[in-house]
């Protein structure tokens, strides 16, 4: 069954799991199934819960590897969230979670297979990231380093000129270290350090890490509207602007908010892609199917048992990509934890906001009031923030449960114009107004709904003036007790399944022991967004779960390292 | 601009006809490509989430085609094909009772006997599956026999086995003189004659009396579909289509849509895709067949275009009826569930509830009489536009399947309930006598008709319970769905003209085209028409395999009724 590394093993001829057939078609039985279903007991290599981006890549790497796999997912559709759904029903789609892919360029999963690559394709426009201000200013992040530069240079030169060097230097950071080290299990604090200290350019990473993200913007830009710009993009996925430990990631999330992708038909479309390259080598998908628990014999698990249905898929291996809560107390049942487990998963932090997301459908796509035509072209635009304290404010109301409906913004894409495939209806633009937003509002969700949906709709007004009642012809708004009704693994509305802070980053997510994603409990893998590298459609867990999957179970890896892993394992790593 | 790719096959659309036509011919070896239009496979077979944790059907929304061969010729159990099957539910049904005008009406013990003969379940051995198999998993003879009820598939599995039904009138009866003679009560026959119009083949049109009632047999007998719901929905039960396609080998390309069929020397040699195509607009090459599973309409007019077809056929296709209406699918979120009103909170088996949250299943309403049935018929087949007819004389029924699901969000939506839904048949926007848009300008008035109408036997369609109530006039069908041509479910009338032989017109009739190499398999183009059946493409295979084009293996066998064409491979193989 192994194949050699890099060589394509034949395709079984049927999904290959084990099952006694109990079905005959008794026609007398007037009560009789006419159609045989999928047995009760099943048997597979592998089971994975949660059909998201990590399920589905550990899934295929494993499944081309020969090896039998089962995927559950508890929706009736794969991807997780990478969602492309008509939640402006009817007529118009568009994606309700996962609209910006960050690390297309580095995901060896996109390389290492070739996801009928004709049809799923990648955009990454150059007019990346804007933010308009009141005055009709703007400032623009391109793919292209001098068209960023030349917007900086309306506000000031010298920060052109910083940004410049900088972005010379986090680019590197970034194609040499953090970019590979995603897709590599991660070493613990004292050896990363002795890795890092290897080159000028690790010693340099080493350094801006033990700065505050506020710090690393503010000590290199002077201008205010710059600053602004630099820190909501460094920070609107949920770094902490004031602590200090994970200021690497201010590099990657610049560099990766320059060169974000869309994936053409929504993200739906690479789950889409995945998941068929799972089931063309021969792997199961079981949508509609909630695990209800992970069945632990003799200290070790063993399969899982289908909620509502009486099912039992047995396996070598369960790999769960939910989060910790999920997987360890509620599926393998805390009484089955190890104590000092039990403690960590007990102590897991959630998210420190969450997402409010306003999607509409209009005739024309939002026109800004800035002096840059480029801004109406752009993959997302900031609005509603004007300055450093006003961005912090916002941040730290949202932090305490409440939302300054006077005073707070967000980010808007025009999905509609790099994809008209979105909406049937010719003429008709989809798209999304995102604020970040607290789990708990005061004065609760349900009862400020219209409150909150007209205070962004006149926010966005304000910013881009023709998107008033004439234009909107639908819309919908997406709070963050929705996103855990739609994903109850995101608690409280966690994208991430969970806080980044220094404690839960690394090789601390989601603990020491669990980190690399095998766990204390044998044949019991996590590869979610819970554990490293982290959530965002990075692809790693999965990819990592897999290969650690693949070496317990004796199974030579088809695969290879990229280019970019390889020089990194050989400048880091290797003895 | 890349190369253009080759394919064996190329298949036009990836609803469940276009789909399970990939995975009969992958599975028989050959390399095919599925291009779909929109975002998502599944055409009909779809499930929608219009907010997080909702989640809705719009069309196809019950399990027709459980005696399909499909099952065990594609093996869906390896591919995950599970059922939700409701015990309580059944016994309830037997019991239960027709919604009326004046409350609940007993279906009595004649009624359930002489339709459970006429399904084939009295029979030593009951033969239902044989029957169903007949009348809707069998392609129609070709053009040189002539149709008779010696070789009428159905009429010759009656007179094997339950020769009393068998009469000489039966191929050119109604679905009401069948039930007169076979069943009692005038509710019992109204409800099952409006059953089968929602289905496509009406209760009083001639000619058609037997696949009318059979295809509400469909979903009533118990060891068939009965209310039962794939899990995920019908979109569930494409997913192990698809993924038998997948596994065998067929690539499937979203967002794909196709503008030209390319026809070189009469013969049907690949596609062109649109300029905005996921794939960019490539042409692609097909070896073997081009397969339109997209409606008869834009297969033809559009996609081969009036230079490859004469005068006549276009004006045949062009007359195609689609006059049976489209139905108009009503969901609610409310913040109370809904109840039977006082006159129907009692009887009937003490008001059918099913699935988690105890809902009503209201079934069908008002089934009083055919008079009633008459006029809605009127109402919808006479295009009248919106309904004229009164919200209390409104026919219109409650699909209670979704409850069956307990993964679905009847049970666990923490914001409210979610209804299951209510349809009731509209004209066909093409058929509106104000024009095509005015199903859309009459949205707001035709939701408030359709929440009286309900209202009749429900509470809790108020506006001060209600929050969100989705639906979708057929002009949004149409656009949402292109091949639900005129928003017409079923595709297009199952009746006489348009059955069998006849469908979509008897040139057309055994899913071959006047271009060679170019076949058709989508609802509106051939027998048996819709319901998500699996049908069409395994009466396509018979026509693939007399052409050559497929050769299945072992797993394959050909309708025990079908009749080979002179000259061609016959599809019983060995």
């Amino acid at each position: 069954m192994p194949a050699g590394a890099g060589v394509e093993p034949e395709r079984p001829n049927m999904p290959n799991f084990k099952y006694e057939s109990k079905f005959r078609y008794d026609p007398n039985d007037p009560f009789g199934h006419m159609q045989e279903e999928f047995p009760d007991e099943s048997e597979f290599d592998v089971v994975i819960i949660g059909a998201g981006p990590n399920g589905l890549i550990a899934g295929a790497y494993l499944a081309k590897a020969g090896l039998s796999v089962a995927i559950c997912e508890r929706r009736f559709e794969v991807g997780g969230g990478l969602a492309t759904e008509e939640n402006l029903f009817p007529c118009y789609a568009s994606n309700p979670h996962v609209l910006y892919h960050m690390m297309v360029d580095y995901m060896p999963a996109l390389r290492d297979f070739d996801l009928e690559q004709p049809s799923l394709t990648w955009i990454k426009p150059n007019a990346q990231t804007g933010m308009v201000f009141e005055d009709g200013s703007s400032l623009l992040l391109a793919r292209q380093v001098q068209d960023t530069k030349d917007s900086i240079s309306k506000f000031s030169y010298k920060d052109a000129n910083s940004f410049g060097r900088a972005v010379r230097d986090w680019k590197r950071m970034v194609h040499d270290i953090i970019g590979p080290a995603t897709y590599i299990p991660p070493l613990p604090p004292i050896e990363m350090t002795m890795a890092m200290q290897r080159t000028p350019l690790g010693e340099r990473m080493m350094e801006i890490g033990e700065e505050s993200p506020i710090d690393i913007i503010t000590s290199t830009f002077e201008d205010e509207r710059v600053r602004t710009l630099m820190l909501y993009a460094s920070c609107m996925w949920g770094l902490d602007p004031r602590e200090s430990g994970l200021g690497f990631m201010v590099p990657l999330m610049l560099d990766r908010t320059m060169n974000k992708c869309y994936c053409y038909g929504g993200s739906h479309k690479f789950a889409g892609a995945l998941a068929r390259e799972f089931v063309k080598h021969g792997g199961l998908i079981l949508d509609a199917a909630a695990v209800e628990s992970i069945l632990i014999e003799d200290g070790r698990a063993a399969g899982v048992r289908i909620a509502h249905e009486g099912r039992t898929l047995r396996s070598k291996v369960v790999m769960s990509t939910l989060d910790p809560h999920t997987t360890f107390l509620d599926m393998v049942g805390a009484d089955n934890l190890p104590a000092e487990l039990r403690q960590d998963i007990e102590g897991w932090s959630w998210d420190k906001w969450s997402f409010n997301t306003l999607h509409v459908a209009a005739n024309e796509p939002p026109r800004y009031a800035a002096d840059d035509p480029w801004i109406d072209k752009c993959f997302a635009t900031v609005l509603g923030i004007e300055s450093v304290d006003q961005l912090l404010a916002h941040w730290d109301s949202v932090v305490d449960g409440r939302l300054d409906l006077d005073s707070f913004g967000g980010h808007s894409t025009c999905e509609s114009l790099l994809d008209p495939t979105l909406s049937d209806r010719p003429g008709k633009y989809v798209s999304m107004f995102q604020i970040h937003a607290p789990y708990d509002l005061e004065g609760g969700w349900i009862d400020r709904h219209d409150e909150v949906m007209q205070a962004m709709l006149a926010k966005w007004r304000k910013a881009a003036p023709n998107m008033g009642p004439e234009s909107i012809v639908a819309s919908t708004m997406e709070d963050p007790g929705e996103i855990e009704i739609r994903f109850p693994q995101m608690r409280r509305g966690s994208i991430k399944h969970g806080e980044y802070t220094p404690l839960q980053m690394g090789s601390f997510r989601p603990t020491q022991d669990c980190s690399a994603t095998d766990t204390p409990i044998e044949g019991l893998y996590t590869c979610g967004a819970s554990t490293f590298p982290g959530g965002l459609v990075l692809g790693g867990p999965g990819y990592i779960g897999a290969g650690r999957v693949a070496d317990d179970l004796g199974i030579d890896r088809w695969w290879k390292p990229t280019p970019e892993m390889e020089r990194y394992i050989k400048d880091y790593l290797e003895e | 601009m890349a190369k253009d790719e080759e394919f064996d096959v190329i298949i036009i659309g990836g609803g469940p006809n276009g789909m399970t036509t990939a995975a009969y011919l992958a599975k028989s070896g050959l390399s095919v490509c599925v291009l779909e239009e929109r975002t998502e496979c599944g055409g009909a077979c779809e499930t929608v989430s219009p907010i997080a944790g909702a989640r809705i059907y719009p069309h196809a929304m019950l399990m027709y085609a459980s005696p399909a061969p499909g099952f065990d010729q594609l093996e869906l159990h390896r591919y995950g094909f599970r059922m939700e099957w409701d015990p309580a539910d059944l016994i309830e049904q037997s019991q239960g009772g027709l919604g009326c005008s004046d409350g609940w009406r007993d279906i009595t013990p004649k009624d359930q006997e002489g339709w459970a003969k006429l399904g084939g379940m009295l029979g030593q051995p009951p033969f239902s599956k044989e029957l169903m198999r007949a009348t809707f998993w069998c392609p129609p003879h070709p053009a040189d026999i002539e149709v008779s009820d010696e070789n009428t598939p159905y009429m010759q599995v009656y007179r094997k086995y339950q020769p009393d039904i068998w009469t000489p009138e039966l191929r050119e009866m109604t679905m009401f003189d069948l039930l007169d003679e076979h069943c009692e009560t005038e509710h019992f026959k109204t409800a099952m004659a409006f059953a089968a119009w929602a289905s496509g083949a009406a209760g009083h049109w001639e000619g058609v009396a037997v696949p009318a009632a059979l295809c509400v047999q469909l979903l009533t007998l118990p060891n068939m579909g009965r209310t039962s719901l794939p899990r995920g929905g019908l979109h569930g039960y494409f997913h192990a289509i698809l993924r038998c396609a997948v596994h065998h080998g067929a690539q499937i390309r979203t967002q794909c849509p196709v503008d030209e069929i390319l026809i070189d020397d009469g013969r049907a040699v690949g596609v062109r895709l649109r300029e905005t195509a996921a794939s960019g607009g490539l042409t692609m090459r097909a070896k073997k067949a081009v397969i339109a599973a997209v409606d008869v309409h834009q297969a033809f007019l559009d996609l081969v275009g009036p230079k490859h077809l004469d005068p006549g056929v276009i004006q045949k296709l062009k007359d195609i009826s689609l006059k049976n209406g489209t139905l108009y699918v009503s969901t609610f979120h409310t913040k109370q569930p809904l109840r039977f009103n006082s006159k129907y909170e009692k009887g009937a088996c003490n008001a059918k509830r099913v699935g988690p949250d105890r809902q009503p299943a209201a079934g069908i309403f008002p089934c009083d009489s055919r008079e009633l049935y008459y006029e809605n018929v009127a109402d919808v087949d006479g295009r009248k536009g919106q309904p004229t007819i009164s919200p209390e004389h409104a026919m219109w029924f409650h699909t209670p399947s979704q409850a069956f699901d307990p993964t679905d969000c009847q049970g666990s939506y923490p914001r409210g309930y979610i209804s299951a839904a209510f349809e009731m048949n509209v004209t066909s926007p093409d058929l509106h006598k104000e024009g095509e848009d005015a199903p859309d300008l009459h949205k707001e008035a035709t939701d408030r008709f359709m929440r009286d109408s309900f209202s009749q036997m429900l509470d809790g369609l108020d506006d001060d319970n209600v929050i969100h109530h989705w639906s979708a006039t057929g002009r949004e069908v149409e656009f949402r769905n292109t091949g639900l041509i005129g928003g017409t479910w079923c595709g297009s009338r199952h009746d006489e003209d348009q059955l069998w032989t006849n469908r979509p017109i008897p040139e057309l009739a055994r899913y071959r085209t006047p271009i060679e190499g170019l076949y058709h398999a989508h609802q509106t183009s051939g027998h048996p028409g819709g319901l998500c059946l699996m049908a069409i493409p395994y009466n396509l295979m018979h026509i693939l395999i007399e052409d050559g084009v497929a050769e299945p293996g072992a797993w394959w066998y050909a309708s025990p009724y079908y009749i080979p064409e002179e000259g061609k491979i016959s599809a019983f193989m060995r």
